[in-house]
C-alpha cells in the first residue's frame, strides 16, 4: 500500500474500497476524484465499488457517492459479502438462522441512503436493434449487436455499441451530461447526450476506429477510442 | 413434412406476390404439393399473377368464416395440377380475418401439403400478424433501395421477437447500376440486415411481361429472373446453389443501345 491513499480490492460483487490508515477524509476524496477525473483504468463505468459500513461517517458516504456517481460509478456501502446482494429486510425476523442477524442489520439499512432510482444499472442487450425498436434504461446499456437507422437508444446512463452504431442515441436522457456513447463505428443518425443534440453530417465515412461522444464545454465532441473489437 | 413460409417485406411493390408465384410454381415443377394463401384482402393480386382469376369461386374469407371448407375454396393451377391457391376476397378488408382463425387453417392444411406458402399484405397492421401467425419460417423480400431495406429492417426485427427464422430475398437488381455504385450492393445491404440471402433476383422486364400473361418466369428458360428463381426454389428444398454473377452490359450490348435509340 506504498504511498497510495485509496486502493481497490477485488470482491465477488465488484470492488472493496480501502484506505490507508490514519489519512483525513478529505485526501482520501481528492484522491478519488483525481482519479476519477483522470479517466484511468482505476474506476471503469458501471464498476460496483463497495465500502464497508461503519469506516466513514454517513456524511463523508454521501459525498463519495454523489462523487462516483457523476462518473457512473456504483457506490455501495455494505458488509464484503460472499453471497449475492441485500436480502430481504423481513428474513431475519421470519426465523432464518440466528448467526447472520447481527450482521444482516448493517446492510438492511443501507436501502434507505440509496434510493432505487438513484442507482444505475448496466443493461446488455444481445442482439442488432433494428429500425422501429426503442430500448429505454434507467440506467447504462451496452448493446452487443448493431444498432441500425430507425431505432431508438435511450438511457439515463451511457451507451456502448459493440458493433455499428446508425440509429438515434440518447445517453444521459436524465439530465446526466457525465454520460458517452461509445460504439464500435459510430455513425448514428443523431447522437443526444442529455440536453444536447448532434446531428450527423450529411457524408458520413466509416469510422476505422472506435469513437466516444462525449460533452465537452457544453458540446458534443467525438473522439477516437481504442479497444479491441468483439467480433459477431 | 409440411413446411410453412411467409413472404413478407413491409414495403409494397418489392415482390412478395410475384416472389410468391414463382417459388409456387418452382416447387410444383419440381413435383411438391404447394398451396399458396393470398392474405392480401381486399387488393389481391396472386390470382392474376397465376392466371387464374377466373376460376375464383370462393375465398379465404368463406373459409375462415365456415361458409364452405377450404378444399371448396382451393383453385388448382391449370398445369402444375399439384399446385393450388387459395385465394382471398376482393371485396371484403383485413379485419375480415383474424390471426387465429387463420392459424386454425393452417394448421388443418398441414397434413395435405409439402409447402404452404403464405402471401402477405403489405404494412404491419391486423393483415400482416395475419398472414405471420400460422409460418414456420419467413422469406423477406426487398429492394436495393434505402426505403426498402429500412422497411425490411423494421419486419426482420418484429419477426425476430416472434422467433421466426428468417431468409432474405433481394429483388429487382439493375447490375449496372451496382457496378456504377447507384445502387445499394449486397455488401450495403447484409450491412443492415444481416439475415441469410437465398436470392439476387436481377431487375427483368420479362417479369413484367410474365405477370400479364400469368404464367410467372421461373417457367421461362431464357429469363434471368426465372435463374434467380429457379436457383430460390432449390436453396428452399435445402440445396446449396452458389450465386452466380450476374452479367452486366458489356461493351458491344451498350453500343446496341446508342444506335438503337
Amino acid at each position: 500500500m506504498s504511498g497510495e491513499i485509496v486502493k481497490l480490492k477485488g470482491s465477488r460483487v465488484g470492488l472493496q474500497l480501502v484506505f490507508k490508515p490514519g489519512v483525513d477524509f478529505e485526501e482520501i476524496r481528492d484522491d478519488i476524484q483525481r482519479k476519477l477525473e483522470e479517466g484511468s483504468r482505476f474506476f471503469r463505468r458501471g464498476t460496483v465499488i463497495q465500502i464497508a459500513p461503519g469506516i466513514l461517517s454517513e456524511e463523508n458516504e454521501g459525498i463519495l457517492r454523489k462523487l462516483f456517481h457523476q462518473h457512473g460509478v456504483l457506490f455501495r456501502v455494505e458488509e464484503p459479502m460472499e453471497a449475492p446482494l441485500p436480502q430481504p429486510k423481513e428474513t431475519p425476523k421470519k426465523g432464518a438462522p440466528p448467526p447472520p442477524e447481527e450482521k444482516e442489520e448493517k446492510p438492511a439499512e443501507v436501502p434507505k441512503a440509496v434510493p432505487v432510482a438513484e442507482e444505475p444499472q448496466m443493461l446488455v442487450i444481445n442482439r442488432t436493434v433494428r429500425g422501429g425498436q426503442e430500448i429505454k434504461t434507467q440506467g447504462s446499456v451496452m448493446i452487443c449487436g448493431n444498432v441500425n437507422p430507425g431505432a431508438q437508444i435511450i438511457a439515463g446512463g451511457s451507451i456502448d455499441v459493440r458493433g455499428t452504431c446508425k440509429g438515434m442515441v440518447h445517453a444521459g436522457a436524465y439530465g446526466d451530461i457525465t454520460a458517452v456513447v461509445v460504439a464500435d463505428r459510430l455513425m448514428p443518425t443523431q447522437i443526444r447526450i442529455a440536453d444536447r443534440i448532434a446531428q450527423s453530417p450529411e457524408k458520413m465515412e466509416k469510422p476505422t476506429v472506435a469513437e466516444r461522444a462525449s460533452i465537452k464545454d457544453g458540446k458534443i465532441v467525438i473522439e477516437p477510442i481504442e479497444r479491441q473489437e468483439i467480433r459477431a | 413434412m409440411s413446411e410453412v413460409i411467409v413472404i413478407t417485406s413491409g414495403k409494397g411493390g418489392v415482390g412478395k406476390t410475384t416472389t410468391t408465384a414463382n417459388l409456387g410454381v418452382g416447387l410444383a415443377i419440381r413435383g411438391k404439393k404447394v398451396v399458396l394463401i393470398d392474405t392480401d384482402t381486399g387488393l389481391r393480386n396472386l390470382d392474376l399473377l397465376l392466371g387464374l382469376e377466373r376460376r375464383i369461386v370462393y375465398t379465404l374469407v368463406d373459409v375462415v368464416q365456415k361458409r364452405v371448407n377450404y378444399g371448396q375454396a382451393l383453385v388448382r393451377h391449370k398445369k402444375y395440377t399439384n399446385l393450388f391457391l387459395l385465394p382471398t376476397s376482393q371485396v371484403a378488408d383485413k379485419t375480415a380475418i383474424e390471426p387465429a382463425q387463420m392459424l386454425e387453417l393452417v394448421e388443418a392444411m398441414k397434413s395435405e401439403f409439402d409447402y404452404i406458402l403464405i402471401d402477405c399484405p403489405a404494412g404491419i397492421e391486423q393483415g400482416y400478424e395475419t398472414a405471420v401467425i400460422g409460418a414456420d419460417w419467413a422469406i423477406v423480400v426487398t429492394m436495393p433501395e434505402i426505403s426498402a431495406v429500412r422497411d425490411a429492417d423494421k419486419i426482420i426485427g418484429r419477426l425476430q421477437a416472434s422467433n421466426k427464422k428468417i431468409k432474405l430475398v433481394v429483388n429487382r437488381i439493375r447490375p449496372q447500376m451496382v457496378k456504377d455504385g447507384t445502387m445499394l450492393d449486397m455488401t450495403s445491404i447484409d450491412d443492415i440486415l444481416s439475415v441469410e440471402c437465398i436470392g439476387q433476383v436481377p431487375d427483368d422486364e420479362k417479369v413484367v411481361d410474365s405477370a400479364n400473361r400469368g404464367v410467372p418466369v421461373v417457367e421461362w428458360k431464357d429469363s434471368a429472373a426465372g435463374d434467380a428463381y429457379r436457383d430460390i426454389v432449390g436453396r428452399v428444398c435445402g440445396e446449396e446453389i452458389p450465386f452466380k454473377p450476374f452479367e452486366t452490359e458489356g461493351f458491344w450490348t451498350r453500343l446496341k443501345h446508342v444506335f438503337g435509340r
